[in-house]
């Protein structure tokens, strides 16, 4: 403003400009040139000579004037055409140098890409999203994706490249694993769909028709084993393939079809196959190969089925003919020792090469127990072989050693489905092993005892206790009677009595014998003793359980301390007045019972080393006529010489049937028990239901029979325990 | 009730009925369609003609006579039937008090009119209904006072009998198998149960289901008869 008065107030306004300026259309043109030429530079590697900030103001000033899609159209079609340059220099490249060429390429474009973008940015933020068009960089991929992968020429050549090398790679040679890397990277970033439609996809098929039949071939030249170590190899290279050049979600894809191929689709041939395969692994006890197996199979459908499958039937056969080979059936000792041995094998193949798993272990005690108890001696036998043990299989053994091997018969114990036949034998045993003082342990026995209990139940063992129980009161008794009475018996017989309670030990009723007098004698001293102490107790001698030992003096002077059964002692005896008895002799004298006199006799006079009898004639069974004599000229290497009979054996079918009959007659009153308690809380309930509850209450002990059930229902019925409801037969309701 | 013949208690009831109208009463009673006219004193009279001298009671040589008088068998299963009315405790024996009600309830009072209700008792045991109650009622008729169970022997006689009425194909089968194979007393179970098996379960035993809760005397049966070829294995 010029000088001169003093300044003039005026409204400074500023206005629009009246007409719109509008850009020069030549300008847009012109200004597009420069964008588009730019965009060659920067595909020539000359970016350099660029500068970022005036192509930025160009790009900008364009999409200000609205010149935005000019620009856009223009980029496309610029990048379009370039693109189409590259395919057809990728076309041509040769052989190997295809990838290589496709990879540099790209590399580029992602390169050119960037900078691109930088350069449109203001396009990009603006004008793309409010015209609803592809932004830069994804039209680039797009662009690239339809152009150049898709380009048929490139298209199959690309795919068929990739798959050749994947199988060159498979048949054993070296691939550049960072090219392959750098084009899946490529085929993922053009999007997902890409990768897995113009890749994977094949890929996949390839694949399966690979291993498919490489499988073929393989399954025909090689055993099980073998076999799936290369199933192994080949699935483990698939991993690693796509750990170096695949992406990350094709493992799950490329490893369920080499699993199909090679594992699911031979499943059954794998295992059965002859000479190599389940079976055999498990005998030969392969624990690598059974490992590889499981965990090749656990990765399909149904693999471990099938080998579980095959592995029961398996062991239940085998099971089965040891059960009911009469061979094997001779000596039960040797018999649980081998059942023991199967189960502490395949226990040990679970363990190791089957990882624990739960469900293997299910269908072994399954299979152990449908075999054992298709033997109805199983439990007779186990007991034996406790016995045994007891009684001098676990001499020396560690306390360590003695808790392993009860614990794993307590594991048969448990597969038995007749636990009450079981307790009628160990009871039996236990009493011969208390009464001959045959027992390797007292801690061990009460290491059993405890056992069963933990398993079974008080009720089970009660009666085991009160043998001890009766043995230790004996052992105070005997103090007890030699302190008190020691002057009445002089130079008598030393006596050792055991005092046992009936209910708790299997005796069985004993026709009485008739004792020597020196012994008779000091037995009623020690019957009044004990009753003058216990008044009300009845008690009975059971001769056919006792032992005494004997000093005799033999012809040469030769003195030898026998031991021997009560019954031998009274026979024996008899000798001291005459040299000869007859058979019949000896039966009047002594009274004792035919069967049992024979077998006494038989093992005083017919066993070798212990013929402390002669008899004649010399043959070896007892007959009626026969006459014996002391035997003057009896030697032995023992001053001690054992000849008792008392050793707990297999039964004989007679007594076996004794035996079951008791334990079938003991049931009769448990079943019926059982029925009453069910009816007393359910009033009314039908004939299957009471057959089930019956047997699931009974089964800790025995397996019912259902028609002895049914037996026992009928009689409940008769006896007016329960009614027949009237209009539904099937019914029963409790008669209070 | 010297009128009507009835019983003091019909009597009461009917006077009851009509509200102690005498008339009204009368009108009550022969409207009554099942009672019968039953004379007490005959049936006194018929009751002393059969009872033993020394007891108060109709025994053997009783009932003999009075089957001779009806003209029927003892063995009749008529006479079942008749027992079934009187609700006899034991075969071959009849309480006072058993006679007078039974042949009051059958609706006689005398031989002539026990005779012409014969085939009407008859009858009876075509009616499905009352063919069970007598069957049921037969076990204890015919078993020994005091006794549980019903002897062999006897329960096939009487199954002889009743199955005669109602015919059923197996009854020779069951009573040899009873034979061969069982040889003990019949429980009360097992009779009742026949019965319903022989309703139910046809003579193919097509229809007959193992877990059919049925005596385990008759399971064992129909093995015996599986074994023997008379019937074919279902399963």
């Amino acid at each position: 403003m010029s000088g001169g008065g003093p300044p003039r107030k005026r409204n400074f306004k500023i206005e629009e400009f009246k007409n719109r300026v509008e850009l020069n259309p030549k300008y847009a043109e012109r200004t597009w040139k420069v964008l588009e030429h730019a965009i060659h530079e920067i595909y020539n590697h000359n970016a350099s000579g660029l500068s970022f900030e005036e192509l930025y103001r160009s790009a900008y000033n364009m999409v200000l004037h609205k010149y935005g899609e000019k620009l856009y159209g223009g980029l496309e079609s610029t990048m379009t055409r370039r693109l189409k340059e590259i395919s057809r220099s990728i076309e041509v490249a040769q052989g190997g140098l295809f990838l290589e060429e496709l990879n540099t390429k790209w590399m580029d474009h992602n390169k050119a890409l960037q900078m691109i973008r930088d350069i449109l940015m203001y396009m990009d933020r603006t004008y793309v999203p409010s015209s609803s068009r592809t932004p830069v960089h994804e039209l680039g991929l797009n662009l690239w994706r339809d152009h150049i992968i898709h380009s048929p020429m490139i298209h199959s050549r690309l795919l068929d490249t990739l798959l050749d090398l994947i199988h060159k790679e498979r048949m054993g040679e070296v691939i550049n694993r960072g090219l392959m890397r750098s084009i899946t990277k490529m085929l993922m970033d053009l999007g997902p769909a890409v990768y897995q439609d113009d890749f994977e996809k094949p890929f996949l098929e390839v694949s399966a028709s690979f291993y498919s039949g490489e499988s073929q071939e393989f399954i025909q030249c090689c055993d099980c084993g073998n076999y799936l170590k290369k199933s192994e190899r080949r699935l483990n290279e698939e991993m690693d393939r796509v750990s170096h050049y695949l992406d990350a979600g094709s493992e799950a894809k490329i490893t369920s079809v080499v699993e199909k191929e090679m594992i699911a689709n031979h499943m059954h041939r794998l295992v059965h196959m002859e000479n190599s395969g389940l079976v055999n692994m498990l005998i030969d006890d392969k624990y690598d190969d059974l490992a590889r197996m499981y965990n090749l199979f656990r990765r399909v459908t149904d693999g471990l089925l099938t080998i579980r499958n095959l592995m029961t039937s398996y062991l239940r056969e085998t099971g089965k003919q040891l059960v009911t080979d009469p061979e094997k059936l001779k000596d039960p000792v040797e018999f649980v020792q081998r059942l023991l041995n199967e189960k502490d094998k395949h226990d040990k193949i679970i363990n190791v090469a089957f990882g624990n798993d739960k469900t293997f272990q299910n269908a072994l005690n399954s299979s152990f127990e449908y075999f054992i108890n298709l033997n109805n001696r199983s439990p007779e036998f186990i007991s034996l072989y406790v016995d045994d043990k007891l009684r001098k299989g676990l001499k020396g053994a560690t306390e360590e050693d003695v808790e392993v091997i009860l614990d794993k018969v307590m594991m048969l114990f448990r597969y038995l489905q007749e636990k009450d036949v079981f307790e009628k034998y160990y009871k039996q045993h236990l009493a011969k092993r208390l009464l001959s003082g045959k027992t390797v342990s007292d801690d061990a026995e009460r290491s059993m005892i405890v056992k069963l209990k933990t398993e079974c139940g008080y009720q089970f063992t009660s009666k085991l206790e009160g043998m001890f129980t009766d043995m230790k009161t004996s052992q105070d008794t005997m103090q007890d009677f030699y302190a008190k009475k020691s002057e009445e018996l002089g130079d008598g017989p030393t006596l050792d009595v055991h005092i046992l309670t009936t209910g708790s030990w299997p005796t069985q009723p004993c026709p009485p014998c008739n004792l020597p007098p020196e012994i008779l004698t000091i037995c009623d001293k020690f019957r009044s003793y004990y009753l003058g102490t216990h008044s009300g107790r009845r008690l009975t001698w059971q001769t056919n359980m006792g032992t005494a030992d004997i000093k005799a003096t033999f012809g040469k002077g030769q003195k030898h301390e026998l031991n021997v059964s009560t019954y031998q002692m009274c026979v024996l005896m008899l000798f001291n007045s005459t040299d000869g008895l007859t058979y019949k002799d000896i039966e009047q004298y002594t009274k004792i019972p035919a069967s049992d006199l024979k077998r006494c006799l038989q093992s005083l006079a017919c066993v070798k080393g212990k013929n402390v009898l002669r008899k004649e004639p010399m043959s070896k069974d007892i007959s009626e006529d026969d006459t014996f004599y002391f035997n003057d000229k009896f030697t032995s290497k023992l001053v001690k010489v054992k000849i008792g009979t008392v050793v707990a054996q297999k039964e004989s079918e007679p007594e076996k049937q004794e035996t079951r009959q008791r334990v079938e007659e003991d049931r009769k009153p448990q079943i019926e028990a059982a029925i009453v308690r069910i009816m007393k809380s359910r009033r009314v309930l039908d004939h299957n239901s009471i057959v089930a509850e019956v047997t699931k209450q009974l089964q800790a002990r025995f397996l019912p029979n259902p028609v002895v059930i049914k037996k026992r229902i009928e009689s409940l019925i008769e006896r007016e325990f329960l009614e027949r409801d009237k209009t539904d037969r099937k019914l029963y309701t409790y008669l209070a | 009730m010297a009128i009507t013949g009835a019983s003091e208690k019909v009597a009461l009831q009917s006077l009851k009925a009509s509200d102690w109208h005498l008339e009204g009463a009368f009108d009550v009673f022969y409207s009554q369609p099942q009672v019968a006219v039953t004379n007490f004193r005959r049936l006194e009279e018929l009751y002393n003609r059969y009872k033993e001298p020394d007891a108060e009671m109709i025994m053997v040589e009783g009932i003999s006579q009075l089957c001779e008088d009806l003209q029927v068998d003892p063995q009749d299963i008529v006479m079942l039937v008749i027992s079934w009315h009187m609700k006899a405790s034991t075969m071959c024996e009849f309480s006072h008090e058993e006679f007078i009600g039974g042949l009051q309830s059958i609706g006689v009072d005398s031989i002539e009119k026990l005779c012409e209700k014969l085939p009407a008792l008859r009858a009876e045991l075509k009616d499905d209904q009352k063919f069970r109650e007598i069957y049921n009622f037969a076990f204890t008729w015919a078993k020994e006072k005091g006794q549980k169970s019903l002897s062999l022997e006897t329960a096939i006689g009487m199954w002889q009998l009743l199955f005669a009425e109602r015919h059923w194909p197996l009854i020779d089968y069951w009573c040899q198998f009873l034979q061969v194979r069982h040889n003990k007393a019949i429980s009360r179970d097992t009779w009742s149960q026949l019965l319903e098996f022989v309703k139910t379960i046809d003579p193919q035993l097509t229809n007959y289901d193992e877990e059919g809760a049925w005596p385990y005397l008759i399971d064992e049966f129909v093995e015996y008869l599986i074994e023997n070829g008379v019937v074919q294995h279902s399963k």
